[in-house]
């Protein structure tokens, strides 16, 4: 079997590139007084006025799916958004696309394709997430119930901590990180997260010593590994790039993507300290005309430490085994040559759900926008890697992001 | 239930671990699933696996188990690479020392009774440290 990966259709200069003109976000963490539609809209609003768009503009509205409730999501699948955001007869089509923690680069795919084919013209991609203010044991539950196989692993009694620590066991042994090393990569996080105004733990420092005397929820990730389950919502806008040109002077665009599925059930994949990385990110380099050595910065899913760790080593960032005891070295920490996860991630910006992805890589269009907050805008940042994660860490999702001047096209 | 589904598991009840076996390529296949996954026949049999395997990786649940599961923890859990090329999703058994501590990534291991308790009817495999 042989396979030959298409190329893009569009370059840099193609007028009908697809790129992100906007992004807007809400604080995640437990807020019960927001609500649902209110945060959507609120996300909406605020991309669409980072994007310099007026809502009628938004032809395509591409939803990313809530877990906390599947009536909210039937709202979302059947239109209430164009309702709520005043586009009744404007909008061409409203639709869901879900794959897990790795839909926003799905999204991404969808909305570039609709725009450089011609089926789109400003696509709205958004997503808000209520399990912040869910109830805990019913969303541990719903997690189990729902990709997890219920005929094959469902009995055993595996949690989703137990596939972040069957991921972990396995990489530690691999690399001979310790537990103080995949701890560091959590307080490298929780760094990132107290620059970020969004951030569930902005406020809450975080050491290795917190970490190693939090308690095992399941050997070897401890209580403070674990990701907490947060409010949140986020939202972008992409646009073609002739269009792009009239609201602004910068934009991004994708210079590349690959991606691999690699299993369904975590019981069946073959190298679980390595999972799908290495060929998704081989696909997305030779997709791309840059690689990992032009990369400013990565946004890496990171619902445990050694999904980040595994997926940095994987994408050719660091050497095979190193990424845990690079993290520690405080590389990819605010200040370090290669920042990484720079909104605090999942593990310190909050799990948003399917929006954790989402988060991150808002931030990495942001980031190469010029639009973070000023202690956290990383100089100079043209090119970024963002990657993505579904399911039981079932796939590997590679974007290659680049900055676009308005000078460097015309 | 699909009939693999029951086959698989009534081979669990009776203390078998089955593997699923293509009559066309001999590709086996666990769990077993509704075609080939290689040739996409689906002129399909059954061999008994030996029992014999490797551990990918494990882990110990001690806290926050799905509903249901409250009352067996902490329990054992490890991804088992059998001999026959095929793996699985398995619970473990305590060691000797009563606890997962002798456990090890790459540890040999072998297809068990379950231990007695709750949720020792589950259809689920069982290993122990070989
Ligand atoms: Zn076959």
């Amino acid at each position: 079997m042989t396979s030959v990966q298409p190329k893009l259709s569009t370059d840099a200069r193609s007028a009908n590139d697809p790129v992100f003109i906007g992004v807007g976000e809400i604080p995640s963490g437990r807020y019960p007084n927001r609500t649902f539609i209110g945060d959507l809209v609120e996300v909406a609003s605020r991309a669409l006025a980072d994007s310099g768009l007026h809502h009628d503009e938004i032809d395509t509205i591409l939803l990313i799916p809530c877990l906390h409730s599947f009536s909210d999501q039937a709202d979302l699948i059947f239109s209430r958004l164009v309702e709520e955001l005043g586009l009744s007869k404007a909008a061409k089509s409203n639709f869901m696309v879900h794959s897990g923690g790795s839909t926003s680069d799905n999204a991404v795919r969808i909305a570039a394709g609709l725009i450089a084919s011609g089926h789109a013209r400003n696509v709205l991609v958004l997503q808000a997430e209520r399990w912040g203010s869910a109830d805990l044991t019913e969303m541990v539950t719903m997690l189990t119930m729902n990709g997890i196989p219920k005929e094959w692993e469902q009995p055993s009694g595996i949690t989703f901590n137990a596939i972040g620590a069957l991921i972990t066991q396995r990489y530690m042994a691999e690399s001979g990180s310790t537990p103080e090393d995949m701890a560091s990569v959590c307080v490298a996080f929780r760094k990132w997260a107290n620059l970020n105004p969004n951030a569930m733990y902005r406020d809450k420092t975080l050491t290795i010593e917190e970490i190693l005397a939090s308690k095992l929820v399941s050997d070897p990730i401890r209580a403070k590994e674990c990701p907490m389950l947060a409010d949140g919502a986020a939202a972008f806008v992409m646009t073609a790039a002739e269009n792009a040109k009239r609201k602004s002077d910068s934009w991004v665009r994708i210079a590349g993507s690959g991606g691999c599925v690699s299993h369904y059930s975590l019981g069946q994949e073959i190298e679980a300290g390595k999972l799908g990385w290495k060929i998704a990110a081989d696909r997305a380099y030779e997709h791309s005309s840059w690689g990992a050595k032009d990369a400013d910065f990565a946004q890496i899913y990171d619902s445990y430490a050694a999904v980040t760790t595994i997926g940095a080593e994987g994408l050719g960032l660091c050497p095979p085994g190193e990424a845990a005891r690079w993290f520690r070295s405080g590389a990819t920490s605010p200040g370090g040559a290669f920042p990484m996860n720079t909104n605090g991630g999942l593990l310190s910006a909050g799990h948003t759900g399917v929006g954790g992805g989402l988060a991150l890589l808002i931030e990495g269009v942001r980031q190469l926008l010029g639009r973070a907050e000023k202690p956290r805008q990383i100089e100079q940042a043209r090119r970024g890697i963002i990657g993505g994660s579904g399911g039981s860490y079932m796939d590997a999702q590679v974007l290659l992001l680049e900055r676009i001047e308005k000078g460097d096209v015309q | 239930m699909s009939d693999i589904v029951k086959t698989f598991q009534s081979g669990l009840a009776d203390g078998k671990l089955l593997i699923q076996s293509c009559n066309a390529c001999k590709n086996k296949m666990l769990y077993p699933r509704h075609r080939c996954t290689k040739c996409h026949a689906n002129d399909l049999g059954w061999v008994e696996a030996s029992g014999k395997g490797t551990l990918h990786s494990y882990t110990v649940v001690r806290a926050i188990p799905p509903a249901g599961f409250e009352g067996e923890l902490p329990y054992g859990l490890g991804i088992v690479k059998l001999e026959e090329g095929v793996q699985l999703m398995a619970r473990l058994k305590p060691g000797a020392s009563g606890d997962w501590s002798q456990y090890a990534c790459d540890a040999a291991v072998a297809f068990a009774r379950p231990s007695p308790g709750p949720g020792d009817d589950r259809a689920v495999a069982w290993f122990k440290l070989a």
